[in-house]
């Protein structure tokens, strides 16, 4: 009997002993956790690899760039869609409104991706390693920030600049900084990374950020803020390097497989196949409903007539860029006019695993952002040059339509870089924006060529102000 | 007090001093039947002088003065006193305790009198719930406990009800009690693996005090299931068969094929003309989304009224259930023994439901110290269920598919989508929609397999007379798999003909807890003492995988290697607890009762700097009827006092809350089409493998605290007849567990953190009547509850909370109760362009559009006029339950009506207004067509251009949810035992029970009880709930942090749901 109490007592301070904090003290099975990363340099390059991946948002399909620049363009329209239609319409309506969930969504991708890029900023600065691995990656991290900031700042104006991670106690405190801020930032990374970066000819993989990437991205922003002499020179660098040209053929830039061509200055690299990083444009801007060629499908980004026609008689760049209707299951063909840059043929329906990559900055881009810096017709030629149209104040030059430079690169531009996310941008870039499209009947003001700031973030944080036009 | 302790003992001697001892004799019998009484205990007040009945009832006691008092008790029957003086024979009729303040009731850790019990407890037993036909045995409680809410909220075959315990405690955690099955603490545990027939009790601990034994886990209230165990003496077999049928019976009215088609071509041709054209242009006129299929315009005649797919989607359903049970034993070894096999057909088209169960409980004293014992219990539910998924699936769907398409088309297939089909036609027309219900429900083939095992074992070792050692090992293994396979093209019936899939998912889920306790209970005299110390140890594991496949060559094999796989993950989650117990009751003369309680949990749940929490309690109970100075109060035969206040935790929050989460996947949700958001990148043709954070790391992170003081009368008139009793609480919730929107400029959106306070306060009511007790007898049963909830404090910026899901927001801010619907008024429509131009209005409305109201009275129509639309939290919360039996027969019938409170339609997206081409509510048909037909005066011009505020969350989305049910009839009839003892029967009952007889609401949906939203968990076996979630998504619950929708906050919103059928079942039961 006493040796049952002591077996008994026994039994329970063992069992206090053997549960101690210990038992208390569980990780992750399934994820890594922050406490423990960023440490070394194999940690730094998949948290780099990873803000690389934000692009697939930040430039998807469905991101911000493409809804303004096609469908609050003269470029794109939309017909039917899945999901949240009304508030799809409403870019291409000019009828956004505070309560838009997709403006928010846009808002909140790009804090996001800001956010994946600021870490390995941050953390970037304290860890013990290789100086050389530290500066390449603080300057591919610099660009890609750069390539945010100036979206957004073309997409909303003033914008809360946020360049570490921050806490939610410290983000009531940032407010909207002025555009000039916002600049001088995008600036700063941009000529932060110029002096690291590699040129294209070395960058260790294709796909990471070159030198003339980042000259390219900063002449476009130097030339956004009206400073064309600073355009000119820097572009002027990149032209002079020699490490970019242009493709020979218009349709072999948009061929399958054709990556990373001499014309590509920042592309978005992709992988078909499921399990990969895969692409998605070929789906989201196929017509909606299809069921003939691809089961998903978005019906983002249909083509209108008016682009359709601006293309000069023997463009070759129309019937390349843009698919004029399909034939559906019962052998009907539908005419529609949807986008035909990054169709991949290989995929099996209803797995629509793209590989088609994404260029963001290419060498025509740089011509024409040239001639328009420099007021020079020769590199705007240079583009025409390639698919056989008489060069700028040549015969046969439509000089009815576009008599000045400034307007024979507005149409250029339209016509060589269609449905690229581009229009919009280079509508308000050259003030033509509301002049132009409310003849097309677009119901715009100036003040619609702002987003409103999403009701939820003035509802997170009530100090945030809203864009003028919006309540 | 200790000196009140020596007196009282002095006393005592003094008596015995100067005793004169004489005999007293009588007998007792039952003031009923007059039969005799054995057994019945005799005690000389104040001493330990006593003796028993023998089997005719008849006593003998040796008394030592005239003075002294006898104290007649026998369980089931009210405790007499009588005073001796100069009778030598005291005859006593004892009178039937129709509410016994013996009756043991758990607690938690131990049982207690009901005397005794100081805390707020509802005890309910079997015979309260015995011939209901619910699968879980909370669904038979729903209405009858006071300060219980148990709401169903969708009614496929083994859907849980949602069960709030004295209102909402939390706006982010979990709001579901903790339920403990037979010893073993389970969060979020799925009652339908529990017989209802194995169950001896159901207690629900509501007040902080008696929950506190529970700790981190007792803020949202306890649920105590105890099984059944065998008696010593005879064995029982026990056959119980039943056959039900189930049917809706309200349905939703929609629009027929003419109506739907005259609503179609006026919002086409309103839009057209708003576009500058005619309503007189023909096709070829109009861009495509504008056109109008030729056979509407020139001969809608040949749709007729058209398909109702309510019709189409569900039917009447039989159900069978069996039922055996063996119990008895000896005195040293009880046993229960028992298997049941439930095979149920649902509502919704080819979907059932199967249980079958199993359960051995044993208990075997081996010596006089030492008693072992085990229960197991086994439960394997095979089902397949349809409907439960809200918007996109078939219940909602039923009601979104256009009326002028057949059930088959010419092919024998499904939809309009078949090339090969003359309704190809209107394949043309993307606004035309049909998502079939066969084509989910018959072209897609699945089923979940679950099994559930739990077991006991234990051993109680009496270390002393008064202190006893007890030791138990539980476990819980749950298993589920769910497989599904998509026939290619589902016969053209789904609004995409989609290629062939499958997929198949599998959840394990292991649970172990060790407890070990000292028990020590000792009466000294007047002094009765228990005290309980202990310590625990619990941990739980969880395990997903899911793979799936595509490419199938044919529809011939239904497995995954018949494709090829495109698809799988597997992920794992663990917790742990450990914690530490004690409590002390103490009891002064059985009238005056005390008790202490706390508890220390540690939780790996929580961040390392909060890893502990201690949850005490106090509370105390006054017999006030024991006092001398209520004795001469005649018709009061029961009076109790008593008051808790204590702390309790809630704990459901995931299990790594606190860590930063790095992942592969962005934590957006994916509100846009298609998007690839992995964080693997490419370099040329390499992947190169990336990690995100996806949550943020909160070492401060710990438990929501709540504190409820709670204070409660009891009383019992006329011999106990009349019971009544009523409660008081209020409690307070800090450190609320949020996960608060944060600013989405920090990169995420919302952070789980402790900031926060909510109030509860409440009242509850009871009152038990025996109106009639004779042969005939009457019983009525009726409760009251009512709750405040207020939120007293938020985060910084004190910002309100909104979640907004498909257009329907909830707000939650400082001063109001949680998740108020969020939105704007409508006033009717513009009827004229006068009217127009008298209020404020957006600069696009036109005659027959909303008239939106301008609330802050700025005069512009903005995102600022936003307003509270009402509450799903009810005014009150009653039940009603009359009881009839006379001989063998009973009667009774339950009522149960909620009164007060909103439900927000959210289907009304699709069906109040033009949306895609979806079918309408037939009201719709009554819109504003011109100024001189203005129509209802609600329902806008029609438009497939909806202006952004005709789709908004508006008050025509809110209806009143006030309800009254007839919950349940029973008649039953129980042969007579003279006729049964001739064949060895012991007893033979019949009965009729029906469930969910006749609802009475305003509401235009299925049942104001609806929500598409359940109660938020976060512990992933939430998720085998339904069964019907596995499966359907990649993310896996107990994993990640980030979801920035707790689905409780949603509560009350219906996008959809499941509709609850009436069950109609007959049953017989057999004892041999």
């Amino acid at each position: 009997m006493k040796i049952n109490k002591i077996v008994a007592i026994s039994f329970i301070c063992l069992m206090a002993i053997a549960c101690g904090d210990d038992f208390l003290d569980l990780a992750p099975v399934s994820n890594s956790n922050a406490t423990n990363f960023y440490q070394t340099q194999a940690d730094f390059e998949l948290a780099a690899n990873a803000a690389y991946a934000t692009l697939y948002t930040s430039y998807g399909p469905d991101c911000g760039a493409s809804y303004c620049a096609e469908q609050m363009s003269d470029n794109g329209t939309m017909y039917h869609v899945a999901g949240n239609v009304a508030d799809r319409w409403a870019f291409k309506d000019y009828t956004l409104m505070p309560s838009n969930s997709i403006v928010y969504q846009f808002w909140q991708q790009y804090y996001n991706s800001l956010f994946t890029i600021n870490i390995v900023l941050d953390k970037i600065e304290e860890a013990d390693l290789d100086a050389t691995f530290k500066e390449d990656v603080k300057a591919e991290m610099k660009f890609l920030r750069a390539l945010n900031y100036f979206n957004m700042v073309q997409i909303w104006g003033e914008l809360p600049l946020v360049t570490k991670p921050i806490t939610a106690k410290e983000s009531y405190d940032i407010l909207r900084s002025p555009v000039s801020e916002v600049y001088n930032l995008i600036i700063q990374d941009l000529q932060d990374a110029i002096a690291i970066l590699p040129l294209a000819s070395n960058v260790s993989a294709p796909g990471k950020v070159s030198k003339g990437a980042a000259q390219t991205l900063l002449g476009k922003v130097y030339l956004t803020q009206g400073d064309e002499a600073s355009a000119a020179q820097i572009l002027r660098v990149v032209y002079d390097s020699d490490e970019y040209g242009l493709v020979t053929g218009y349709a072999d830039l948009w061929a399958l497989g054709n990556k990373n061509t001499v014309e590509s200055i920042f592309e978005i690299q992709f992988i078909g196949g499921a399990g990969n990083p895969y692409s998605v444009y070929y789906p989201t801007f196929a017509p909606f409903e299809n069921f003939s060629f691809t089961a998903a499908s978005g019906g983002m980004n249909m083509v209108t007539d008016d682009l359709y026609d601006e293309y000069e008689t023997g463009d070759i760049r129309r019937d390349i860029s843009i698919d004029t209707g399909y034939t559906n299951a019962s052998d009907e063909f539908v005419p529609i006019k949807f986008p035909q840059k990054w169709v991949d043929t290989t995929v099996v329906y209803g797995s629509e695993y793209c590989d088609n990559n994404f260029m963001v900055l290419r060498y025509a881009d740089l011509l024409l952002l040239l001639a328009e810096a420099t007021g020079e017709p020769a590199y705007l030629n240079e583009v025409r040059d390639r698919v056989g149209l008489p060069a700028f104040g040549n015969a046969g030059y439509p000089s009815d339509l576009y008599p000045t430079l400034d307007l024979a690169i507005e149409h250029e531009r339209r016509v060589e870089l269609a449905l690229e996310f581009h229009r919009w941008f280079d509508l308000k870039r050259t003030g033509r924006a509301v002049e132009l499209l409310s003849a097309k009947g677009k119901d715009v003001t100036e003040q619609k060529l702002l987003l409103p700031i999403p009701e939820k973030v003035r509802q997170q944080n009530s100090a945030i102000t809203q864009n003028n036009g919006y309540n | 007090m200790k000196r009140i302790f020596l007196l009282f003992i002095f006393t005592a001697c003094a008596f015995q001093l100067f005793a004169q001892e004489r005999e007293v004799t009588g007998i007792i019998t039952g003031i009923n039947d007059n039969n005799p009484l054995p057994g019945v205990n005799i005690v000389v007040e104040g001493t330990s002088i006593g003796t028993i009945t023998d089997i005719n009832g008849s006593y003998s006691i040796t008394i030592s003065s005239d003075d002294v008092t006898l104290i007649f008790s026998s369980i089931g029957y009210l405790t007499e006193k009588i005073k001796v003086g100069q009778q030598a024979k005291i005859d006593v009729s004892l009178i039937t305790d129709i509410q016994s303040l013996n009756e043991i009731v758990v607690v938690g850790y131990g049982t207690q009198s009901k005397r005794s019990v100081t805390g707020s407890v509802a005890s309910v037993k079997s015979d309260q719930f015995e011939d209901r036909s619910n699968s879980n045995v909370m669904q038979s409680l729903a209405g009858q406990l006071p300060g219980v809410k148990i709401t169903q909220s969708q009614g496929a075959p083994g859907s849980s009800p949602i069960i709030k315990i004295r209102g909402s405690s939390s706006i982010t955690a979990g709001t579901s009690p903790l339920y403990v099955i037979d010893g073993l603490p389970m969060e979020n545990f799925n009652l339908n693996n529990i017989n209802p027939q194995d169950i001896e009790s159901v207690e629900i601990l509501k007040d902080a005090s008696s929950a506190a034994i529970y700790g981190s886990r007792g803020a949202n209230g306890v649920v105590i299931i105890t099984t059944k165990m065998g008696k010593p003496g005879e064995t029982t077999v026990s056959v119980n068969y039943e056959y039900g049928i189930q049917e809706v019976t309200r349905k939703v009215d929609m629009m027929d094929a003419q109506q739907f088609i005259d609503y179609y071509i006026t919002a086409h041709n309103n839009a057209w003309i708003a576009e500058g054209g005619n309503a007189s242009d023909p096709n070829d006129l109009r861009p495509g989304q504008y056109q109008i299929p030729e056979d509407f315009i020139n001969d809608p005649g040949q749709f007729g009224t058209g398909t109702d797919w309510q019709d189409v989607l569900f039917r009447v359903a039989p159900s069978h259930k069996l039922q055996l049970s063996v119990t008895g034993g000896t005195d040293k070894t009880q046993f229960l023994i028992s298997g049941g096999y439930l095979d149920q057909d649902a509502v919704v088209d080819n979907n059932y439901y199967k249980r079958l169960s199993m359960r051995i409980n044993l208990k075997h004293r081996i010596n006089d110290k030492l008693l072992i014992g085990g229960n197991l219990a086994l439960t394997n539910i095979t089902d397949r269920t349809d409907g439960t998924n809200g918007k996109v699936d078939v219940v909602s769907l039923a009601l979104q598919n256009d009326p002028i398409f057949p059930v088959y088309n010419e092919n024998g297939n499904l939809g309009f989508k078949d090339p090969n089909s003359e309704w190809y036609r209107f394949a043309a027309y993307n606004d035309l929609q049909l998502w079939h219900p066969y084509s989910m429900t018959r072209e897609i083939i699945k089923e979940n397999k679950a099994l559930n095992n739990i077991g006991t074992a234990f051993l109680e070792y009496d270390i002393l007379k008064d202190l006893k050692f007890r030791s138990s090992l539980n476990g819980n293994l749950y298993n589920i798999n769910f497989n599904s396979y998509q026939n290619a093209l589902r016969k053209y019936g789904y609004s995409d003909a989609k290629p062939a899939e499958a997929s198949t998912s599998s959840s394990n889920m292991i649970n172990w807890l060790t407890e070990n306790t000292l028990n020590y209970e000792k009466q000294f005299s007047d002094h009765s003492i228990k005290a309980l110390i202990g310590i625990t140890a619990q941990k739980q594991r969880d395990e997903y995988s899911r793979l799936s496949s595509n490419n199938f060559p044919n529809d011939l094999v239904h497995t995954l290697n018949a494709g090829t796989a495109n698809s799988g993950l597997s992920s794992a989650s663990e917790w742990s607890m450990l914690s530490y117990l004690a409590r002390a009751n103490y009891g002064y003369m059985d009238k005056y009762f005390l008790t202490g309680t706390v508890r220390r949990d540690g939780s790996s749940r929580f961040g390392g700097n909060n890893k502990w929490g201690t949850f005490p309690s106090v509370s105390a109970a006054w017999l006030i009827s024991d006092e001398d100075f209520t004795q001469d109060i005649a018709f009061m035969s029961y009076m109790k006092f008593k008051a808790s206040y204590g702390l309790t935790g809630n704990n459901q929050i995931p299990n790594y809350g606190a860590i930063g989460l790095l992942g592969s996947s962005t934590s957006l949700s994916n509100a846009i089409n298609l998007t690839n958001d992995g964080a693997n990148y490419a370099f040329g043709t390499d992947i190169a493998n990336g990690l995100f954070v996806t949550t943020i790391a909160n070492p401060d992170l710990k438990w929501e605290k709540t504190a409820q003081f709670n204070i409660g009368l009891e009383t019992g008139m006329f011999s106990n007849r009349l019971l009544l009793g009523a409660e008081y609480y209020n409690s307070i919730t800090n450190d609320l567990l949020l996960y608060l929107p944060v600013p989405d400029i920090t990169g995420f959106s919302s952070q789980l953190t402790n900031i926060g306070k909510l109030r509860n306060r409440g009242f509850e009511f009871f009152l038990t009547s025996h109106n009639i007790d004779r042969k005939f007898k009457w019983t009525t049963g009726f409760n009251f509850s009512l709750n405040r909830n207020k939120v007293l404090e938020l985060g910084p910026d004190e910002a309100p909370i909104i979640f907004s899901e498909w257009n329907v927001s909830v707000k939650t801010e400082i001063g109001e109760p949680i998740s108020n619907f969020y939105g704007y008024q409508f006033d009717g429509v513009y009827n004229s362009l006068t009217e127009l131009a008298a209020s404020p209005h957006l600069e696009t409305a036109i005659p027959g559009d909303p008239i939106v109201r301008d609330v802050n009275e700025d005069g512009i129509i903005s995102d600022l006029d936003k307003t509270i639309l009402g509450n799903s939290q009810p005014d009150f919360i009653s039940g009603l339950t009359n009881t009839f039996s006379y001989e063998g027969f009973e009667f009774s019938f339950l009522l149960q009506a909620s009164v007060g409170g909103e439900i927000a339609n959210q289907q009304w997206r699709y069906d109040g207004r033009w949306n895609g081409g979806r079918n309408l509510y037939a009201d719709v048909a009554d819109y504003w067509k011109s100024e001189s037909e203005p129509g209802d005066g609600i329902h806008f011009k029609p438009t497939i251009n909806n202006n952004a505020f005709q789709s908004e969350f508006s008050n025509l989305w809110v209806e009143d949810a006030t309800y009254l049910r007839v919950k349940n009839i029973r008649l039953s009839y129980s042969l007579p035992e003279k006729l049964l003892s001739r064949v060895k029967i012991k007893a033979t009952r019949l009965y009729v029970n029906i469930e969910n007889a006749f609802l009475f609401t305003k509401y235009s949906g299925f049942d104001p009880e609806n929500s598409s939203y359940n109660a938020t968990t976060y512990s992933a076996t939430g998720r085998y709930d339904s069964g019907t979630s596995v499966g359907v998504g990649d993310t896996y619950n107990g994993i990640t942090s980030s979801s920035a929708l707790p689905t409780g906050a949603m509560l009350g919103v219906d996008f959809g749901a499941y509709p609850v059928p009436r069950v109609i079942t007959f049953g017989v039961n057999i004892d041999f």
